[in-house]
Parts: structure tokens; C-alpha cells; sequence
């Protein structure tokens, strides 16, 4: 695997996966952020706790343009300051109060996040489209050193997104070539899973070994 | 296990219901250390290397202390007053500290969303004033003057009502809610969450009442009890740190957080820090 800096943006998730006013857990190497979709359709990656009582913010829900805690309600907006305190509905809440916000783009059906904003935009990935996420029960060091390989599945030219995101946890965003059919994306959709069992199992004879 | 949880480890724990004990008794863990709740009588806790423990039967609970109770076990007087049932809710076993699962119980301002359309409901999310006390001479954290909005306070209740609440933290881990009475006025409902500390990050809850309602069944009040905590457990196993930050760190209280903030000062003078985290992160 690469070294990754702050700076590197890191592929969480595609489009597809995140409807407006919806919340999801953003797995990346350094942890798990909150990235949710305002009901108008912006995006926003904020640190995964709430400032009160450290409950994780992924759990929350969207209304309108603001996130929620599940837990007291309190909701963060697009920057991350808190603007409500349910228990106290006349508070406004002071700026200190404020959920860690991170850099975040969509580009081509991808969602991308940074730690430190980058000087560059992340990879357009011309002529792939976004097929699905799946998650494989093993290091990312063991399918690539580069956190992106191209395959033939199902006889499609594939790209894949790889993200350790954990100890034997790896997260793989798969691309396939943009002028796919829908027919060739059932295909390479089926194709993905023999090859999360292969990566799985080779994983587990070098265990073995 | 440290010394430094003395303080904790001479402390009463709830490790079984003494109405259900098997007859080849219960093997449990206690602050990491473990035992087996044997049935008989008396009932008695053994460690694996065969010392007895201190044993207490009491609220339908066998109660016991890998160490030696300076006091006897708190006193709920209500346990015996007639006309109430009482009521054994059993176990439900959650991923998270045991003083984080007290406080939780402390904690009001989440009724409307984590248990939306019964013991709370938006709009009526606010909590007003109320008194704290840390009380010298019980040595237990108080909170009165409670009040707050409920759909469907209790089993009992229809519709809904302004409830009022006291707590009570009379041991680390175990806590008692008195709460408006559906079925008689001028009474107070007695609820309690006796937490079983298996590790700093794991424990086993035991929830039990004493109640004035002689119409629901019991099973219908064993379901909503257990409801309401399973929905408690979803939030309890996903707050970070795991353990109890007992100085506030990064965490920010408000006036309606102030039963949490007492505890939390009480367990640190007493140095009741087994499930705490003491420096702030």
C-alpha cells in the first residue's frame, strides 16, 4: 500500500449508495467519519462523534440541510457547527460547539474524502462508470501495493478502488468500463464475488503457510 | 485488576437473579474475575479457587463483593411496601461500560429520540431546571424535580402526560428512577438498573420494579422494559470513548446534563474509576 498522507484523496463510497438526507459510515484507513447528504444534495464528511457525549454521528439522521444525533438530537450543518440543542430549544448554540469537518468531492459516481484539503481534484476515471462497493475479509496489502488495479471479469475491463480499512478489512469500490451493458455489469457484478473469495482465500493459504 | 479499583472491588454487584438459578448454578464474571452463583440456602458465590464471597439476597437479586462492603447494601424502601409488584426483568448484556450504562439511565434529553413515541416525543424536547445534590450524609447522588413530557410514560399510562422523576445513584452501578405513578397519584413508580460490571467495556444489566399496576401483564411489562433498554443498548455500544470520561475532556455538557456531571464527580471522589477514563483524550 501506498503511504498515505492527509493529503491523498481516499475513495468511501459510490453515489448511488448515498440518496439525498441520508447518513453512512465512511470507512477509511485512519477510521470511520460521517458522511451524509443534505436533502438539497450536498455533501459533508464530519468526524464521527458528537461533541456532547460522543455518540457516533453515522447513527444520526438528516432533515433538511443538517445531520443530526440520534442520541439528543443535536444537529451540525454543512460546516460542521452545531445549530440546535433540542434540550435547550431557545440555546444558540456557541461556536465552539463544532463536529470536525473534511474535505470531501464527488466525481463520476465516486465519493471521495481527504483529511487536509488537496491541491487536486480526485481522479476523473475516464471511461469507467461506478458498478458496486463490497467489502473482502482481508488486507488491502495482499490485492495491491497501489490502492487501484485493473482486471478482466467476465471479460470487462474492470477498475478497482482498494481501501484497507482495517485489519483483514478491505473496502473495494469496483469500476467497470463506461460502455458496459446492463447485461455485462450483471455479469462482472457475479464475477466480483469469485474474486473476493479467491482474494479471501488466498489471503487465508499464505496464513496457512 | 488493579488497587487502584479497591475502592470499586468492596463494592455490592448484582450477579444473578436468585429466582433463576440452575441447579448447577450460574458461572459469571465479575470485574474480570470469575465465579459461579450456586443455588441453595443460603445461596453463596464462589471464586474459582474455591474462596467464598460476601453474598446478599435482596430486590430478587443475588448480590455479591470480590471484596469487603464497608456498607451494607442500599436500602429501597418502597421494596416493601405492600401493593406493589415487583418485578424481575432479567439480563440484557451490552458492550459498553457499566458507568456509561448508568448514566445513560441518568439521562432524560434522549427520550425523544431514542425511544421516539413512548417515553418521549419532538416537539417536547426540552428539560427544565431541575435539582441535583450529591447527599453527604446517604453519600448518593439525588436529582429531583424532574419533569418531563411522555406519550406513554409506563405500560399504564394512555396518552400523554407530564412525568415527574427522581434518581438516585446510591452505588456505582446501580440506580434507582422514582417516576409518576399512572395507576395512583401521590405514589411514585419505582424502576431500578442494577449493572453488573464483567469488564470495564462489558456488563450485564439487570433492570427490575416495583410497581402499583395490577392490570398489565407480566410478561407486557417485561417486554417494554426490555424495548426501551434494547433501544438504550444501540446508543451505549456505539459512544466513543467506551469508557466513562470522567473529567469532561472533549465532552460538553449543558444544564440538562447536570445528574451526569454530579455522578461523574461523585464516582472520582471516591475514586470509583473501574470503566472510567480519567485522563482526558
Amino acid at each position: 500500500m501506498p503511504v498515505e498522507t492527509l493529503r491523498d484523496w481516499i475513495p468511501v463510497a459510490l453515489s448511488a449508495d448515498l440518496p439525498p438526507a441520508t447518513v453512512i459510515p465512511a470507512h477509511t484507513p485512519s477510521g470511520i467519519l460521517a458522511l451524509w447528504r443534505s436533502a438539497s444534495g450536498k455533501l459533508t464528511a464530519l468526524a464521527d462523534r458528537c461533541p456532547h457525549r460522543g455518540m457516533r454521528l453515522s447513527y444520526g439522521f438528516v432533515r433538511g440541510e443538517a445531520l443530526s444525533c440520534i442520541y439528543h438530537g443535536w444537529s451540525y450543518g454543512l460546516t460542521g457547527q452545531c445549530q440546535r440543542i433540542p434540550v435547550h430549544p431557545e440555546l444558540i448554540p456557541p461556536a465552539a460547539i463544532k463536529a470536525a469537518s473534511y474535505a470531501v468531492e464527488e466525481r463520476n459516481g465516486v465519493i471521495w474524502i481527504a483529511f487536509e484539503q488537496p491541491e487536486t481534484p480526485p481522479p476523473a476515471l475516464e471511461g469507467f462508470k461506478p458498478l458496486r462497493s463490497i467489502t473482502l475479509n482481508t488486507d488491502a496489502e495482499r490485492i495491491t501495493a497501489t490502492g487501484e488495479m485493473r482486471v478482466l471479469l467476465a471479460g470487462i475491463d474492470v477498475l478497482l478502488l482498494i481501501v484497507g480499512i482495517g485489519v483483514g478489512e478491505t473496502l473495494a469500490h469496483v469500476m467497470v468500463d463506461a460502455a458496459a451493458s446492463d447485461v455485462d455489469c450483471i455479469a462482472v457484478s457475479r464475477a466480483v464475488e469469485g474474486w473476493r473469495r479467491e482474494c479471501e482465500q488466498l489471503g487465508l493459504e499464505e496464513l496457512a503457510s | 485488576m488493579t488497587m487502584a479499583h479497591q475502592p470499586m472491588i468492596d463494592q455490592w454487584y448484582p450477579v444473578a437473579l436468585a429466582s433463576q438459578l440452575p441447579p448447577e448454578g450460574r458461572a459469571t464474571q465479575l470485574m474480570g474475575m470469575p465465579i459461579t452463583v450456586l443455588p441453595g440456602t443460603p445461596v453463596r458465590v464462589v471464586t474459582n479457587d474455591g474462596r467464598d464471597l460476601h453474598v446478599i439476597v435482596r430486590y430478587g437479586h443475588v448480590w455479591t463483593s470480590l471484596g469487603k462492603p464497608s456498607k451494607e447494601l442500599f436500602d429501597i424502601p418502597e421494596a416493601d411496601q405492600p401493593g406493589r409488584r415487583l418485578v424481575e426483568v432479567g439480563v440484557v448484556r451490552v458492550r459498553c461500560s457499566p458507568l456509561r450504562a448508568v448514566e445513560n439511565f441518568l439521562d432524560i434529553a434522549h427520550f425523544p429520540f431514542v425511544h421516539t413515541d413512548i417515553l418521549g416525543a419532538e416537539p417536547h424536547t426540552e428539560v427544565g431546571k431541575y435539582d441535583v445534590e450529591i447527599r453527604d450524609e446517604e453519600d448518593e447522588v439525588w436529582a429531583t424535580k424532574v419533569q418531563f413530557y411522555q406519550p406513554q410514560a409506563a405500560k399504564s399510562a394512555s396518552g400523554g402526560i407530564t412525568t415527574d422523576y427522581m434518581y438516585r445513584v446510591p452505588a456505582p452501578t446501580s440506580t434507582v428512577l422514582y417516576k409518576t405513578c399512572p395507576a395512583r397519584p401521590g405514589e411514585w413508580d419505582v424502576i431500578t438498573l442494577f449493572v453488573q460490571p464483567l469488564t470495564e467495556e462489558l456488563c450485564d444489566v439487570w433492570p427490575w420494579m416495583a410497581l402499583f399496576d395490577d392490570e398489565t401483564a407480566l410478561t407486557d411489562l417485561i417486554h417494554f422494559q426490555q424495548m426501551i433498554f434494547l433501544q438504550d443498548r444501540s446508543i451505549l455500544e456505539n459512544q466513543i470513548p467506551r469508557l466513562l470520561p470522567l473529567d469532561p475532556g472533549r465532552e460538553i455538557p449543558t444544564r440538562a446534563d447536570l445528574t451526569s456531571v454530579a455522578y461523574r464527580r461523585w464516582l472520582k471522589r471516591h475514586q470509583f474509576t473501574y470503566g472510567a477514563q480519567l485522563v482526558a483524550q
